[in-house]
């Protein structure tokens, strides 16, 4: 095989696979009493509930409640966990002070805290945002802190050598210098944060779209399931593409491809 | 030779490493004079300890024990220029914001302190490069930033560890030009450390052989040779042939 017939196949393999899945659903999908929809009734579904409110409110409002929710959160978690990342990562007595407190309450995965925050905060808004909270929290610390703790000592000693003193030396070289690996805590933390509205949703909601995968479930309605399911990964999808972009114009020297 | 004024002299300056389980005894007795505006290189071995040496020099790692006397008092963090040898510029900054960083973190304007530093970038030879990122220059030209920016801290000590050592063989020859260059019009006391004999005695007024752990000051050379030197030269060639025979072996 020429090179040019090599290239070939890695057009049509994908192809061929997205439509062996296409064929594997239909083919899983049929029978009267089957709990699969068809891709043909879960599209109806999808565009069903564009148009369509379910508990008074079209899917890009449910889409857009449940975004909400992440991006107060995230506001939230971007400022402290830069703040506390930057000191665990930074100031030796303050790792050995909050160190070890942060050590024991971040293994335990955000979702074990629903029915805690639930009783704390009720089933309001607040509940699902400090869940989110915790969950994109987490990433964000560890990134800073791990970013701030491996940065190339040459940079450091450059700085020294310059005539930065402490503060000169946190401001105008380490904190710039992490700025790469806050963003990626940014993304993970992103990804975490999306996953846990939807689970907090799943639990007590009104709107947004783990409210909708709920309402699917208590009334049997697998293809309002599988809709919402298809919309939470490309939603996630689309955040973290915005991010990737976002990062490309904050940190050139990093993730730019340009020369 | 006209007398010249010792600008740095260092006594018996040793450095050990305790580690866990051993010592280390990297440098023992160094004992040298740095004249003022001479191109002073000092020529090891990989790994003897040169690079430790230039720390101790600028302030960023102490002796174990030895004393460092500048003629002129030890200069303060910033007010000794320093180039790495892996360029160690900041990523995120342009050209212009790394050669302004030294003036910029000593709270010079920002009017003032880029003037200042576009002199020493066309100094190098890089105008019209000034808002380029680090990420975006040759290995060479990556390095001629880090001279500006070390020359754009106004000292008169310039301490170069293995400044050329990353870059290829035709970059590295150039850039040995360069520096000359921009030392003849621009005099400062260089200590210049390779593990290059060709590079040592193309560039420096005097050579200082260091041996390998734990490091000493084997031998002085005096390089009179006129320049700009050539590699071809039968003097130079002499004069190589013999440091090499010296050296210890890099193991």
């Amino acid at each position: 095989m020429n090179s040019s017939e090599v290239k070939k196949w890695y057009y049509i393999l994908p192809v061929l696979s997205i439509g062996m899945f296409f064929a594997a659903w239909i083919f899983l999908s049929q029978g009267a009493d089957t709990m699969i929809p068809t891709p043909y009734a879960t599209l109806q579904r999808f565009l069903d509930i564009c148009v369509n409110p379910i508990s008074e409110a079209t899917l890009i409002v449910h889409i857009w409640a449940s975004l909400k929710r992440v991006l107060i959160a995230f506001f939230f978690a971007i400022v402290l966990g830069v703040f506390l990342g930057v000191g665990l990562g930074w100031s030796k007595a303050f790792d050995s002070f909050l160190g070890p407190v942060f050590e024991i309450l971040r293994p335990i995965p955000p979702i074990a805290w629903i029915p805690l925050v639930i009783l704390w905060c009720g089933i309001g808004e607040l509940p699902k945002v400090v869940i989110v909270f915790i969950g994109s929290f987490v990433p964000i610390v560890l990134n800073t802190c791990s970013g701030i703790k491996e940065i190339d000592p040459l940079l450091i000693n450059a700085g020294l050598v310059l005539g930065a003193n402490r503060r000169q030396l946190l401001f105008e070289i380490t904190l710039p210098a992490t700025v790469p690996a806050i963003l990626a805590g940014i993304r993970t933390a992103l990804s975490s944060g999306w996953m846990c509205v939807v689970a907090a949703e799943m639990i007590v909601a009104k709107q947004g779209v783990g409210f909708l995968i709920v309402r699917g479930q208590e009334s049997g309605d697998t293809a309002l399931i599988l809709a919402c399911m298809l919309v939470i990964g490309v939603v996630n999808l689309l955040l973290s593409t915005i991010l990737v972009k976002l990062e490309g114009v904050l940190c050139p020297w990093q993730f730019s491809k340009t020369k | 030779m006209a007398v010249l004024k010792n600008k740095i002299s260092l006594k018996n300056v040793s450095k050990t490493y305790y580690l866990k389980d051993r010592t280390v005894e990297v440098l023992k007795d160094i004992t040298l004079d740095v004249k003022e505006n001479e191109f002073l290189v000092l020529l090891g071995p990989g790994q003897c300890g040169k690079t430790v040496l230039l720390n101790i020099i600028a302030d960023l790692e102490k002796a174990t024990s030895g004393e460092i006397i500048f003629a002129d008092g030890r200069p303060k963090m910033g007010d000794l220029g320093m180039v790495f040898q892996k360029y160690a510029l900041f990523p995120w900054k342009t050209v212009m914001g790394n050669v302004e960083m030294n003036q910029k973190l000593k709270g010079v304007d920002k009017a003032t302190r880029q003037a200042k530093a576009q002199e020493y970038i066309n100094l190098v030879g890089l105008q019209g490069f000034e808002k380029a990122i680090p990420k975006q220059l040759s290995g060479g030209m990556k390095q001629r930033v880090g001279i500006a920016r070390a020359y754009a801290s106004e000292s008169d000590i310039m301490l170069m560890d293995e400044p050329f050592g990353a870059l290829d063989a035709q970059t590295r020859y150039s850039m040995e030009d360069e520096i000359i260059k921009i030392w003849e019009k621009n005099k400062r006391t260089i200590v210049f450390v390779t593990n290059n004999v060709e590079e040592a005695l193309y560039l420096g007024d005097r050579i200082m052989l260091l041996a390998s752990r734990p490091s000493y000051v084997k031998k002085e050379y005096i390089v009179d040779l006129p320049r700009p030197r050539s590699y071809t030269d039968k003097a130079f060639l002499e004069m190589r042939n013999e440091i090499v025979a010296n050296t210890d072996l890099d193991i």
